[in-house]
């Protein structure tokens, strides 16, 4: 029994021990048992005389007084963390504007699209003009800056360009393209040339006769070219001596 | 010697496209033909099947289907864009994206308000039909997996969508999918694959009829949802169906005060006939028939076995008296039904249309060029030449032989329209839809050169026919609102002369044009029958020939006595003196083949040789027609024993050889086969050319 006491003793202090040392503020009687409890924890298995003191005696106010001021550290230490938190958000975030400030147009030229946008509304022809011709040289100069026309630059390294050239075959057609490919011609449709079945219906009629494509002259063309260029040099070779 | 030395030339390589969808106006009976490389044609079937009108396509558009709607022609396809055609301009007139990916079908309700198309995201479209174009309406449910078919009940209430391995009844109002018939797949190893419907036909008594990609034609019943009866007709896929329809007009009177009477036309559905074309080249007839006199339950009967195609038959359409079908093979096959015409009379023979009706060859006749036209280049070829002499009838050596002088591409994606050569071999002229092009050639000994016209005057931009005059110094142009553009060529440069229009304003287009040999006169033919000749020196309108009911095929005018020759799609030459008299005389001589599609005048001969494709016998034909009196004709036999197949089909033309006085009277005429299959093409590539002496 005496053993579990001391050691729900020993827990309670030495959680008291650490708040007060964060606020500073510690009782010489507490301190000086904090000190005995911690030599005797160190020499805990060996000694066990300072086990045989008595449990200090803590009022209930003092402990309800101590419970309260330990919960008020903890929410103040919670609160100035928010607190600094939020004085670091803010700071970029003004940070972000600057940098976004710095990206967009300045001021006069917005004003001016923004005044322009407005007068074609109300319908005024030269001034108008005038002031679209500004922002679109304005915009010009801007884009003057990039490389290409077509091209505008986005946040990070990437850019967007127009497709020249031929249109594309969308996918979608693709796939419908494919689709109607395999089913009319595709693998379970037993197809066959025109070569096969005219040189079937040539053997089978009653005038048997040869196979409609009977020399293929497609076949190895570039070997019957080459053979041809390896003749010609070989009777030129024969020739030149005689 | 003989009178003239004909060439055979076997050198063109024309490969046909296939047909891809058919669509037929029973009000006007014109059958408009989408082919596999984006063309559409137009044959009037009124006027002996006669094909009016050809709208180039272009290298991306693949059409998948075609509706008419009042008389406008709309095409969808695989690019997911609907296409109104402009029929009096020959080119699209604009097109509209549907945002639903790769249109497969396009159908129309029987009221002709709204437009349905079926899309591969699986979502059915319904466009309203307006003054100007069309307008996106809404959308039905979207149905997971793509729309491959679509059909109207005749009501316009509900609409059959085939899909992949089912069919969905949609109701039209709310656009919610009513019923779900599932189609089952085919046995053995094709239940592995999904069953596509490939076709719907939704009928006035609530039944649904349907062909798959497993052979079998099922009927269904709309109103429960359930399997009727399914036919098995082939191991392959049916891929294609029609119902037949009864085109019925109607004479409403309006008020008499107005004194105006509308004409309404309305389309019933007769029902009585479905026909089903399969991927083996067959089509087969059902008829609805009582099953035993005089009751009432129609049933659907396997009645005839068409077996006129070598290959898929894509398109199916019912007409009044006849059914039509084309496919891979490029033949247009017309069968009319025994039921419906007399028997064993000209109406009702089998008629099968392999070759365009357009001329696709020129001549340039003092320097012995052929120009070749296809879709997207030109070949400029030099004729072989013999010298040798013999009696009439044998067959020459060739000392030299044809030689492929140019190949010029067109840049871009439309395809040629048309094109011409000049007499002289030095002009060359094309055009697509958005464009027209010029060049220059110098033909040295050994060498061409060609250069390009760069500056063109800007009244050449929609040009559907180009001739050059005789003595090669003026291009004539057809354009726009039936006007001829007149243009002088000088060394690089093409000037706008003059622009000639008729006086009434006719808005058919030209598709013909001839020049005189004395650069006096300009014959220009229009697709609604009339004939104009422009006189050039005046550069006016000197008459209209009357408008025969038939349209012309093919004109030209006499060297030395100036009549003006035209032959008709109803088989009818006929010669007319208008330039001699302001009375034509017409002389209509018949000849015994079909359509001819090109005339030329032999100067000092009796008379004028007719071109005609070859009916269906064998050998080659050329008939004599003189003017105004007994007309006799010759019959020139292929002289190769060898010949596998008969030759199809002769141009005749004039080459005038350039030899001395002393061959002076020796004429050689150029004939050209072409042969039915694509397949000889390609074999016989020892290009034959041979020179007879007729």
């Amino acid at each position: 029994m005496k053993p579990r006491e001391r050691s729900h003793v020993d827990d309670f202090t030495t959680l008291g021990i650490m708040v007060k040392s964060k606020r500073g503020t510690t009782t010489a009687s507490s301190k000086k048992s904090a000190d005995t409890e911690k030599t005797s924890e160190t020499l805990c298995q060996g000694l066990e005389s300072s086990d045989d003191d008595a449990p200090e005696e803590v009022t209930f106010g003092d402990s309800k007084n101590e419970a309260l001021r330990s919960l008020k550290l903890a929410l103040d230490s919670a609160k100035r963390e928010k607190e600094l938190l939020k004085e670091k958000r803010r700071k970029r975030q003004e940070l972000f504007q600057e940098q976004k400030k710095r990206k967009l147009l300045p001021a006069e030229v917005l004003e001016e699209i923004e005044s322009a946008s407005l007068k074609k509304v109300k319908e005024s022809s030269a001034a108008e003009e005038d002031e679209a011709e500004e922002t679109k040289s304005l915009m010009k100069r801007r884009e003057k800056k990039r490389a290409e026309k077509h091209t505008r630059n986005l946040e990070g390294n990437y850019t967007v360009t127009t497709m020249k050239g031929g249109a594309a075959v969308s996918f979608q057609q693709k796939s419908a393209e494919d689709f109607l490919q395999s089913r009319l011609y595709g693998p379970g449709r037993l197809r066959t040339t025109n070569n096969q079945m005219l040189s079937l219906q040539n053997k089978r009629g009653s005038q048997k006769s040869a196979a409609v494509q009977f020399v293929k002259k497609d076949w190895a063309l570039q070997q019957k070219a080459k053979a041809e260029k390896l003749k010609k040099r070989w009777i030129h070779k024969l020739q030149v001596p005689s | 010697m003989g009178e003239f030395v004909v060439h055979r030339v076997r050198f063109f390589d024309y490969m046909p496209s296939a047909i891809r969808a058919m669509a037929f106006n029973g009000s006007t009976q014109r059958l408009a033909v989408a082919r596999g490389d984006g063309a559409v044609e137009i044959l009037n079937f009124a006027d002996n099947y006669f094909q009016e009108k050809v709208i180039p396509g272009r290298s991306d558009r693949a059409i998948e289907a075609l509706c008419w709607v009042r008389g406008r022609l709309f095409s969808a396809g695989l690019s997911g864009e609907i296409i109104e055609y402009d029929l009096e301009k020959l080119r699209p007139r604009y097109s509209m994206e549907a945002y639903g990916g790769p249109i497969w079908t396009i159908s129309c309700n029987s009221q002709e308000t709204l437009l349905g198309v079926g899309c591969e995201d699986g979502t059915v479209k319904m466009f309203e039909i307006l003054e100007e174009g069309i307008q996106f309406q809404r959308n039905l449910d979207r149905q997971k997996g793509r729309i491959i078919s679509l059909s109207w009940h005749p009501s316009g209430a509900q609409i059959a969508a085939g899909m992949i391995d089912m069919i969905r009844i949609f109701d039209a109002e709310t656009g919610h999918a009513t019923h779900r018939l599932l189609v089952e797949r085919g046995v053995g190893t094709t239940r592995n694959t999904e069953v596509v419907v490939w076709s719907v036909a939704f009928l006035s008594n609530d039944t649904v009829i349907s062909g798959d990609s497993a052979g079998k034609v099922q009927i269904w019943d709309a109103v429960t949802g359930t399997l009727i009866r399914s036919h098995l007709i082939t191991k392959w896929d049916v891929l294609g169906l029609s119902v037949s329809q009864v085109c019925v007009r109607v004479l409403v009177g309006v008020c008499r005060c107005h004194c105006r009477v509308s004409l309404i036309v309305s389309v019933l559905q007769d029902e009585s006939s479905m026909i089903a074309g399969t991927s083996e080249g067959t089509v087969v007839q059902f008829q609805a028939l009582a099953s035993t006199m005089g009751q009432e339950n129609n049933q659907w009967v396997r009645t005839r076995t068409f077996k006129n195609h070598t290959h898929d038959v894509r398109a199916l359409v019912h007409t009044d008296t006849a059914v039509v079908s084309g496919g891979m093979d490029t033949q247009l096959v017309v069968r009319p039904l025994l039921d419906k015409v007399e028997k064993n009379t000209q109406e009702s023979a089998l008629r099968k249309i392999l070759f365009p009706h357009k001329s696709l060859v020129c001549c340039a006749k003092k320097a012995g060029l052929l120009l070749f036209q296809f879709p997207d280049h030109l070949e400029l070829w030099r004729l072989g030449e013999s010298s040798a002499k013999g009696q009439a009838g044998d067959r020459l050596p060739v000392m030299k032989n044809p030689e492929k002088l140019l190949q010029l591409q067109n840049k871009g994606e439309d395809h040629i329209c048309c094109s011409a050569v000049s007499p002289c071999g030095s002009w060359v002229a094309f055009s697509t839809v958005s464009s027209v092009r010029l060049y220059k050639l110098q033909l040295g000994n050994g060498n061409i050169s060609i250069k390009k016209v760069s500056k063109l005057p800007k009244e050449l931009h929609s040009v559907h026919q180009l001739c050059f005059s005789s003595d090669s110094s003026r291009l004539f142009a057809s354009s726009a609102q039936a006007s001829v553009v007149i243009a002088s060529l000088d060394q690089l440069q093409c000037k706008h002369l003059h622009t000639l229009k008729p006086k009434s304003g006719s808005s058919q287009p030209i598709h013909l044009l001839s020049a005189s040999e004395n650069g006096n006169w300009l014959a220009a033919a229009h697709t609604d029958g009339q004939i104009h000749v422009f006189n050039l020196h005046k550069l006016k309108l000197h008459c209209t020939l009357p408008v025969y009911s038939s349209c012309p095929t093919a004109i030209a005018i006499h060297p030395t006595t100036g009549h003006l020759l035209s032959a008709h799609a109803d088989q009818q030459v006929s010669a007319a003196a208008p330039l001699l008299s302001s009375e034509s005389q017409t002389v209509v001589c018949s000849c015994c083949a079909s359509v001819a599609a090109d005339l030329r005048v032999l100067p000092e001969a009796e008379g004028v040789h007719g071109v005609e494709p070859q009916p269906a016998e064998g050998g080659a034909a050329s008939s004599v027609a003189a003017e105004g009196h007994a007309h006799h004709t010759h019959r020139l036999q292929p002289q190769q024993a060898g010949a596998r197949l008969p030759a199809r089909r002769v141009h005749v033309l004039h080459h005038r050889s350039e030899s001395g006085t002393r061959r002076a009277s020796r004429r050689s005429v150029l004939i050209l086969f072409s042969s039915p299959t694509a397949v000889l093409n390609s074999i016989n590539a020892d290009k034959i050319n041979q020179i007879l002496t007729v």
